[in-house]
C-alpha cells in the first residue's frame, strides 16, 4: 500500500497549518440544530469524521445550490457583461464520505462532456478531497452494489482508515501526494498492513448489500421505457424532489436572470430537478412528462441506464440519502430489487 | 371505490399504500407510526393517483381537516371521496423510527390534540387509544423565539432558512398547497426569486407562511419533507396562533366553517391597517 499514518494530534496540527496558510478546510460538522453538514472548520475538534452522512452531499461544494454565472448591466446603449472568476483558492475537504467522493468523480464526466464547465472544474482543481472510512451504513445504503464500499477511494485524493490513535493514510492521487509532501512533518511512516486490513474489515462488517450488482437493472431499463411497472412503482411519490436535493449525483440546474435594479442584474444557475412537473413544461403548455411516474422513471433511467450508456458508469453511488429523505416512503433499493427480479424472470428479454 | 389510500408496512417503518385489490386490504395498518397525512394524494395535481379511480382515504382526525380544507376551497367534492377515519392517540414524528411513542418521539402537533375523534368520516374504525404524551416542545420553542431580541431571532432564521435549496418539497407534500400554478413558479412577473439565496429564500418562506395562515391544518408534512430540516412548523404554528388570537379561527374538519382569508367580517380586527 502506498501509505502513511497520521495521529489525531498531527491531524489537528495539519488542520491548523492549513487554516494558518489561508487554505479553507471543509468537514462534516454539526449545524446549530445538531445535524451534520459539510461546513467550514478551523479546528479538527469541530469535524465529525467517519460518523454519518452530511445532510447535503459533497456535490454542493462544487455545484452550489445557487451561483452567479455573470453579472450584466446597461452601459450606454450596450450591455456590459462582468464575468465571475473560474479559478478558486485552495480548499481541502476533510472527512468526505466515500460515496460522496465517488459522486463528484462520476459527475466529472458530464461536466466535461460536450462543454467544459469552468466553474465545476475550477473548484475541482482547487480542492483536495480527503475521504474517511465510513462506519455509518444502514439498511438504505448500497454502495457495494455500485462499485463502492466503506473504504472505497474513487473520487478521493487521500483516504483515511481509522487506526488506534489516528489513521492510516492511503495516497490515491498525485494531488493527495502533494498535500502529504507539503506537510511532510505531520505524517508518520507506513502503517502496519495487518492493522489496516483489520480496520477495513471492521468497517465492511458482515453486511449483505440490500441490492445485487446492478448490470441486469441497466439492461432491463434500456428495454422497458414503456412498462406497467412505472404506473405502480411511483404512486407514493409526491414529486417533491427532496431525493434530488440530497443526491450526490443529481446535477440538473435551471438558469435565471435576476434583475437587481433597472440597469443591472445577475444570471444565476440554481439546482433543479426532473421530479418537478415544471421541469419539462413546454411554453405551449404541453408537458411530455405529465405524470409523476414518468418523472420517477426519468430519474431512474438517467441514473441506471442513460448515464451508463453514455459514460460507462452509474449515476448513483448507493448513499441511500434519497430513501431517507423521501416523505412518501419511496425506497430505491426496493425498486431496484423489483426491477432485478423482473430482469431475472424475463431473462432480460423485453 | 377503486383505490383505498392507507398505510402499510414498508422496508423502513410504515408508508402510504394504494390498495386496488380487496385481497390486499389486509396489509393495511394503523398505529402510532402512521404519521403521514395521506390527503395530499387526493390533490388534483396527483394525476398518477387520480388515474386509479374513485378513492377512499384513511385519515386521522388531524388529516380530516385537510379533507375539509380541500372541500372548503372547492378542490374536492365531498361525495367524490370515501373517508375512513381512525381514532388516534398520537403519532411519532418519524414514521421510520423504531422508537415507541413518548414525549421525546411524539410529533409536534399531537400534544393537546382536540381532533383525535375524526368527525368528517364515512366510517370510523378502532377503539379510542389513550391520549398522546403532553407538553408541546414546539410552543415552548415559539415562546423562546418571541422572547429573543429581533437581531437574535433574525440570526436564527438566517441560519435555518440559509439551508433552503428551494426544492419546494414543503409545497409538494402539503395538502393545502394545491395551486396548479404556484406564485413562486411565475416568471412574468417573477414575484418570488427562485434562487436559494437569502433574498429568495426569505421571500419564498414568508410568502408560503402567509398563504397558509388560517389554512394550514398542521399535519407537519412540510417540515417532514424538508431535506434540510428547516423547522417550518414554527412558522406555521405561529401564524395559526395569530389566526386564533385575531380571528378566533382554529383548524377544523367542518368544511362549512370558512378560513379567515376566505371570509370578510365587519368586526374583523383592523389595527394592523396603518
Amino acid at each position: 500500500m502506498n501509505g502513511r499514518t497520521i495521529t489525531h494530534a498531527q491531524l489537528a496540527a495539519l488542520v491548523a497549518d492549513l487554516v494558518a496558510a489561508g487554505t479553507a478546510v471543509t468537514a462534516p460538522a454539526r449545524a446549530a440544530d445538531g445535524r451534520l453538514d459539510y461546513r467550514p472548520v478551523t479546528r479538527l475538534e469541530d469535524a465529525v469524521l467517519g460518523d454519518g452522512l452530511p445532510r447535503l452531499s459533497l456535490k454542493a461544494l462544487f455545484l452550489p445550490p445557487t451561483e452567479p454565472l455573470f453579472a450584466f448591466r446597461l452601459s450606454g446603449s450596450d450591455v456590459a457583461i462582468d464575468s465571475v472568476p473560474t479559478s478558486f483558492p485552495p480548499h481541502v475537504v476533510l472527512g468526505a464520505v466515500p460515496c460522496d467522493a465517488a459522486g463528484v468523480q462520476a459527475l466529472d464526466k458530464v461536466m466535461g462532456w460536450d462543454y467544459r464547465d469552468e466553474l465545476w472544474f475550477g473548484r475541482r482543481e482547487a480542492t483536495t478531497i480527503v475521504s474517511v472510512g465510513c462506519s455509518s451504513r444502514d439498511e438504505t445504503c448500497f454502495c457495494g452494489a455500485t462499485g463502492g464500499g466503506p473504504t472505497a477511494t474513487r473520487g478521493a485524493d487521500l483516504l483515511l482508515v481509522p487506526l488506534e490513535g489516528g489513521f492510516a493514510v492511503e495516497i490515491v492521487t498525485s494531488k493527495g501526494e502533494a498535500l502529504v509532501t507539503a506537510h511532510e512533518e505531520r505524517f508518520g511512516p507506513a502503517p502496519n498492513e495487518a492493522d489496516v486490513a483489520r480496520s477495513r474489515a471492521a468497517l465492511a462488517g458482515s453486511r449483505v448489500e440490500p441490492v445485487a450488482p446492478l448490470a441486469p437493472v441497466t439492461t432491463w431499463l434500456a428495454e422497458h421505457f414503456e412498462d406497467p411497472l412505472w404506473a405502480d412503482v411511483a404512486l407514493r411519490c409526491h414529486g417533491c424532489g427532496a431525493c434530488a436535493s440530497v443526491c450526490p449525483t443529481c446535477h440538473c440546474f435551471d438558469i435565471v436572470d435576476e434583475p437587481e435594479g433597472v440597469t443591472h442584474g445577475t444570471r444565476r444557475r440554481n439546482w433543479d430537478t426532473c421530479q418537478a412537473g415544471r421541469f419539462t413544461l413546454h411554453a405551449s403548455g404541453h408537458n411530455p412528462r405529465a405524470d409523476q411516474h414518468a418523472r420517477f422513471r426519468q430519474r431512474l433511467m438517467h441514473k441506471f441506464s442513460i448515464y451508463p450508456a453514455r459514460f460507462g458508469e452509474l449515476l448513483c453511488t448507493g448513499c441511500g440519502r434519497c430513501s431517507r429523505a423521501c416523505p412518501g416512503g419511496m425506497d430505491l433499493p426496493e425498486v431496484l430489487r423489483t426491477i432485478a427480479e423482473r430482469a431475472a424472470t424475463a431473462g432480460g428479454a423485453a | 371505490m377503486q383505490v383505498v389510500i392507507g398505510w402499510e408496512e414498508g422496508p423502513r417503518g410504515v408508508r402510504p399504500a394504494f390498495v386496488t385489490d380487496p385481497a390486499s386490504a389486509r396489509g393495511l395498518v394503523f398505529d402510532e407510526r402512521c404519521t403521514q397525512n395521506l390527503v395530499p394524494y387526493l390533490s388534483p395535481r396527483r394525476t398518477h393517483v387520480a388515474r386509479l379511480g374513485r378513492p377512499a382515504v384513511v385519515v386521522k382526525g388531524c388529516d380530516a381537516r385537510a379533507v375539509a380544507g380541500l372541500v372548503r376551497e372547492t378542490q374536492l367534492k365531498r361525495e367524490d371521496v370515501v373517508v375512513i377515519g381512525v381514532r388516534c392517540g398520537g403519532v411519532v414524528a418519524d414514521p421510520t423510527s423504531l422508537e415507541a411513542l413518548s414525549p421525546a418521539t411524539v410529533s409536534d402537533r399531537c400534544p393537546g390534540c382536540t381532533a383525535r375523534e375524526p368527525h368528517l368520516a364515512d366510517h370510523v374504525v378502532g377503539e379510542m387509544p389513550p391520549p398522546p404524551p403532553a407538553g408541546s416542545r414546539r410552543d415552548a420553542r415559539i415562546a423562546e423565539l418571541e422572547k429573543m431580541e429581533p437581531a437574535a431571532r433574525w440570526a436564527f432564521w438566517q441560519e435555518e432558512l440559509g439551508r433552503c435549496v428551494r426544492c419546494h418539497a414543503c409545497r409538494e407534500a402539503c395538502p393545502m398547497c394545491f395551486c396548479e400554478r404556484c406564485v413562486a413558479d411565475k416568471t412574468q412577473p417573477q414575484w418570488v426569486e427562485s434562487s436559494p439565496h437569502p433574498r429568495g429564500n426569505f421571500a419564498w418562506h414568508v410568502t408560503r407562511a402567509l398563504h397558509q395562515a388560517g389554512r394550514c391544518i398542521d399535519c407537519g408534512e412540510c417540515e417532514r419533507a424538508c431535506p434540510v430540516d428547516i423547522p417550518l412548523g414554527l412558522l406555521n404554528r405561529k401564524l395559526a396562533q395569530v389566526a386564533s388570537e385575531q380571528f378566533g379561527h382554529v383548524p377544523t374538519d367542518d368544511p362549512a366553517v370558512p378560513s379567515p382569508v376566505g371570509a370578510f367580517k365587519k368586526d374583523d380586527p383592523q389595527e394592523f391597517i396603518l
